[in-house]
C-alpha cells in the first residue's frame, strides 16, 4: 500500500534516550523533516524542521533548555507553544507572540517518542502495551520501502510461530514488538521493544542489533534491484499569515481567555502569588520577558500584572499581587475574594517592556512588587547564560517575594533590605556606574524610585534609550481641562475632544477600535504616532527624549497643547 | 617555540590542527595557502615543504611536518601536559591510530563528496556519498553502544583523544557533500559533546553547540 502524506496513524519517531537535555534530534515522518527536542522540564517538542524566518533547519539550532534558538539569525522559539520569543534584528521590539512554528502531535510512551502527521487521531497504546515495562532496542534505519520492511520483519518468524501483523506497520514476533517508522517512500526505521529489561542488557541489545543488521542488509540488497520509489512530496504549506506576521497594531479589545486559579499563596509579607493555568491543561500563549496580562476582576475592574515565568514555561502564568493596605479595589478583590479553583478572564500577554539580549551588561533594578517583570527577565537571561545583575530593594527581609525562584538563579542577585532613600540612591549610583557601550538598565518599582533611578542614570551619562522602565501606575494628577481637535489621518476623520474626555474615549465613541490597557498612561498599549501638533504628555510610559520628540503619545491620558493634533490612526 | 600552520581556511584537515591547538591554548602563526581555486598546494614552493602536495603542513621551529593525523599526534605528545589527548599506553595508542585511519577514510569519502559538489573536483559523488554512509553507520553503532557502556568518545578513555578531533570535521561538514546525518543519532550526539570541549573553536560550516545543562 503506498504511503499517504495524510496518514493519521501515530508512529514512533525516536527513542526516549535519543533526546538528552540540550540536544536537537533530527527526525522524519512520511517525508516531513522534524526537529525534535526535550526541554529542561522534560517536555518533548516535535516541530517542522525549519525556521520561519529563512527556512534553515532547526535541527542544527541550539536547545537552550526552554527555548530553541535558530543557528542562522538567532530567532528563538518557546518550549510547548513553538511561539517566537525573540528576534535579534529587532531587539527593542517585542516580537509578535503570534509568530509560531508548525508543531506535530507528540507522546512519550514505552521508551519511544511518538508522533503523527496530523491531529486526526488521538494516541492509543498498541495492543498489549499496557502493563509491561518496555525496553527499546537500538533503532535500525533501512533504505527500503516501509511496506517491504514490514514484510521482511514478518519473515523473521519461525514457521511454527507466525508473526502477528498489527495495524500501523507493527509486527509482533513472540515477545518482541517491532514498529516500522515510515520515513519516506524508500526509507524506514525499525524500532523494536522488549516487554521488559533483559538481565544482560548489552548482550541482548547486541543480539537484536546483529539480527536487524542482517535483515537490513538483505532488504537493502533487494531494494537496490528494484526501481527506487518516488519520494513523498510533502507540501510545506506557508504558516498562516496570522501565525507568521506581526499582528496589527489594533489588537481587538476584549480578546480574553479563561484561566483557572491553580494556586494562591503568600509569597512574602504583602505579596500574594497566583498561578493561572488553562482549564484543560494545555499551554498558554507565548510571552516575552517583561510582558503583562490584563486580569479581569470579578468587580468589573481590569488590572495589569507582569508574568514572572521563565522561557518556554507556558503551562501556567505566575503573577505577584501586592496586598495593599489602602487598595483601591483592584488588587484587594484579587487578594481577598479570588480563591483557588476560581476562573478568571485574562488578556493574551502583551509586552511594553521588552528586554534586549545583545547587551554587554544588563542591570535589573526592582523595588517591592516591581520584582515581577524583572524576575522573568532574569530567568530568560539566566537560561541563555547571558550576564546580568539583579538588585531587589525591599522594605525588610519578610517582604522578599519569590525567594525560592531567586535562589536558583545563577546570575548576581543582590537583595537590599530596609535601606533609607539616601542609601538606596547611593547603592544605585554605585551599581550603575558610568555608562558604557551596550549597557542597559531595567527598572520597575514605585514611581519615586523610578524617577530616582532615571535621574541617577542620566547624571552618570546613561542615554535615555539605555534606561528601560515600567511603572505600576501613573500617580500624577491628570489635567483634562484642555479642549482640542484631533485629525485621524488614516481614518479620514476629525473629532473634537472636549475637556473632561480623553482622546481614547472620543475615538471609541466615534466607532474606532483602538487598543488600550491600563488607561492611566502607564502600560504603553495605546501608543500612537503623532504627525502634527504639540502634545501635552501626562503619561509615565514615554521617556524624556521620546516625549521631547513630539512624535508619539499615549491617547488614554495625554492631550494637546496646540489646537489640533494629527494622529496616525 | 614558533609554530606555523600552512592553512586553508575551508579545509577540515587544517581545521583539525586549529581545533587541537585552540584546545591546548597553543599560539601559532598562519600562512594561508590558496588550495581553491589557486591550487597553491601544488606550487613548487609548497611541494618543497610537502612533496605529497597536501595540506596541512606544520612547522615547529625548523621541523616540518605533514599529514593531519601525524601532526595531531605530534602536537599532543609534545604540548599536552595532561597526556590525555594521545596517551602513552600502547593499547590506547593503537586504538587512536585505528581511528586516525577511519578519519582518513572519512576524508576520502565525505570530504571527497564535498570537494566534488562545492569545489569542482571530478570525484564520483554517489560513490563518495555511499562510502561515507557506510562509515557513519559503523561509527553510529560504535557510539550508540558506547553510550550504553558509559563511553562518550571514540576511544576507551573517559576523555576525548586526537581520534575524536581527527574524525570530527568531515563528519560535521558532510552535509556540504550531500550526506545527511539524520540516520545517525548517536553520531549527532557525539558531535554535541565534541563541540562542548573547553577551547573548542569553529570553522565555516561548523556551528557551536549551546552549553550543556547545569544542575
Amino acid at each position: 500500500m503506498p504511503l499517504s502524506l495524510s496518514d493519521p496513524n501515530w508512529y514512533p519517531i525516536a527513542s526516549s534516550e535519543d533526546l538528552p537535555f540540550r540536544h536537537v534530534y533530527q527526525g522524519q515522518l512520511l517525508g516531513r523533516e522534524l526537529a525534535v527536542w526535550r526541554a529542561d522540564d522534560g517536555n518533548v517538542n516535535v516541530w517542522e524542521n525549519r525556521c520561519l524566518h529563512r527556512g534553515v533547519r532547526l535541527s542544527i539550532g541550539i536547545n537552550e533548555g526552554q527555548e530553541l534558538k535558530c543557528q542562522y539569525h538567532g530567532w528563538r522559539y518557546a518550549n510547548q507553544s513553538a511561539g517566537c520569543t525573540y528576534i535579534p534584528a529587532h531587539p527593542a521590539d517585542a516580537p509578535a507572540r503570534r509568530i509560531e512554528n508548525r508543531k506535530y502531535p507528540v507522546k512519550e510512551a514505552y521508551g519511544l517518542i511518538w508522533s503523527s502527521a496530523n491531529d486526526e487521531k488521538p494516541f492509543v497504546p498498541f495492543p498489549g502495551a499496557v502493563g509491561e515495562d518496555w525496553f527499546a532496542l537500538r533503532p535500525m534505519p533501512v533504505n527500503a520501502a516501509p511496506g517491504d520492511v514490514v514484510a521482511g520483519l514478518a519473515r523473521l518468524a519461525p514457521d511454527d510461530q507466525p508473526a502477528d501483523l498489527l495495524p500501523g506497520m507493527t509486527v509482533r514476533l513472540g515477545d518482541v514488538v517491532y514498529f516500522v517508522q515510515p520515513i519516506d517512500a524508500g526509507r524506514a526505521v525499525i524500532r523494536g521493544l522488549l516487554p521488559r529489561t533483559p538481565t544482560d542488557e548489552l548482550a541482548t541489545l547486541r543480539h537484536y542489533n546483529e539480527q536487524l543488521t542482517r535483515l537490513r542488509d538483505r532488504l537493502e540488497r533487494a531494494a537496490a534491484k528494484k526501481p527506487a520509489p518516488e519520494p513523498l512530496q510533502p507540501i510545506y504549506e506557508k504558516v498562516s499569515a496570522d501565525l507568521a506576521t506581526m499582528p496589527d497594531i489594533a489588537v481587538p479589545r476584549g480578546n480574553t481567555l479563561n484561566v483557572v486559579v491553580k494556586r494562591k499563596w503568600q509569597s512574602a509579607d504583602g505579596v500574594i502569588g497566583f498561578e493561572l493555568a488553562d482549564r484543560d491543561g494545555s499551554h498558554l500563549p507565548t510571552f516575552q520577558p517583561g510582558a503583562h496580562i490584563d486580569v479581569h476582576l470579578p468587580n468589573g475592574l481590569v488590572r495589569q500584572y507582569s508574568i514572572t515565568n521563565g522561557p518556554g514555561d507556558l503551562l501556567s502564568y505566575v503573577i505577584g499581587v501586592k496586598q495593599e493596605s489602602a487598595s483601591k479595589g483592584g488588587s484587594k478583590v484579587l487578594v481577598e475574594t479570588v480563591r483557588e479553583g476560581d476562573v478568571l478572564a485574562i488578556s493574551e500577554p502583551r509586552n511594553n517592556f521588552p528586554l534586549r539580549r545583545d547587551a554587554t551588561r544588563t542591570v535589573l533594578i526592582a523595588g517591592g512588587i516591581g520584582i515581577t517583570p524583572l524576575l522573568s527577565m532574569a530567568r530568560f537571561l539566566d537560561k541563555s547564560s547571558l550576564p546580568y545583575e539583579l538588585h531587589y530593594f525591599t522594605r525588610n527581609g519578610e517582604s522578599v517575594a519569590f525567594k525560592s525562584e531567586l535562589d536558583v538563579l545563577h546570575g548576581a542577585v543582590h537583595i537590599h533590605t530596609g535601606l533609607a532613600r539616601d542609601a538606596i540612591q547611593g547603592t544605585i549610583n554605585q551599581v550603575l556606574g558610568p555608562h558604557q557601550f551596550a549597557n542597559h538598565v531595567y527598572i520597575c518599582g514605585p514611581g519615586a524610585m523610578l524617577e530616582m533611578v532615571q535621574e541617577t542614570a542620566s547624571g552618570l551619562g546613561w542615554p535615555d534609550e539605555a534606561v528601560h522602565f515600567e511603572y505600576f501606575q501613573n500617580d500624577k494628577t491628570i489635567d483634562a481641562s484642555s479642549a482640542f481637535d484631533i485629525e485621524l489621518a488614516r481614518s479620514a476623520m476629525t473629532l473634537h475632544v472636549p475637556a473632561g474626555h480623553t482622546i481614547l474615549e472620543v475615538m471609541r465613541e466615534a466607532g474606532l477600535s483602538v487598543p488600550s490597557s491600563c488607561e492611566q498612561g502607564a502600560c504603553g498599549t495605546c501608543l500612537t504616532t503623532v504627525m502634527e501638533g504639540e502634545v501635552d504628555h501626562q503619561d509615565v510610559y514615554l521617556n524624556k527624549s521620546e516625549k521631547a520628540s513630539n512624535t508619539c503619545m499615549m491617547t488614554c491620558v495625554s492631550r494637546a497643547k496646540s489646537a489640533r493634533l494629527v494622529l496616525d490612526i | 617555540m614558533a609554530i606555523t600552520l600552512y592553512d586553508f581556511e575551508l579545509s577540515g584537515n587544517c581545521y583539525k590542527l586549529r581545533l587541537l591547538m585552540s584546545i591546548l591554548g597553543l599560539p601559532y602563526d598562519i600562512v594561508p595557502v590558496d588550495f581553491f581555486p589557486g591550487r597553491e598546494h601544488k606550487a613548487d614552493w609548497f611541494l618543497r615543504l610537502n612533496a605529497f602536495g597536501q595540506l596541512p603542513v606544520l612547522k615547529d621551529d625548523d621541523l616540518v611536518l605533514s599529514d593531519s593525523g601525524a601532526i595531531l599526534a605530534y602536537l599532543a605528545k609534545k604540548y599536552d601536559a595532561s597526556g590525555q589527548w594521545f596517551p602513552n599506553d600502547p593499547a590506547i595508542t593503537a586504538e587512536i591510530l585505528r581511528w586516525h585511519a577511519v578519519a582518513d577514510d572519512i576524508t576520502s569519502t565525505s570530504s571527497a563528496a564535498r570537494l566534488a559538489l562545492g569545489y569542482d573536483y571530478a570525484f564520483d559523488i554517489e560513490k563518495s556519498q555511499n562510502g561515507a554512509h557506510r562509515i557513519f553507520r559503523l561509527i553510529d553503532e560504535h557510539l550508540w553502544f558506547g553510550e550504553r557502556e558509559g563511553r562518550d568518545w571514540l576511544c576507551s578513555p573517559s576523555h576525548p583523544t586526537t581520534a575524536d578531533i581527527a574524525c570530527f570535521p568531515y563528519v560535521m561538514l558532510s552535509e556540504e557533500g550531500g550526506i545527511s546525518r539524520q540516520d545517525y543519532p548517536a553520531l549527532r550526539r557525539w558531535t554535541d559533546r565534541v563541540r562542548r570541549i573547553p577551547g573548542f573553536t569553529v570553522m565555516s560550516g561548523i556551528f557551536p553547540a549551546g552549553p550543556a545543562k547545569v544542575d
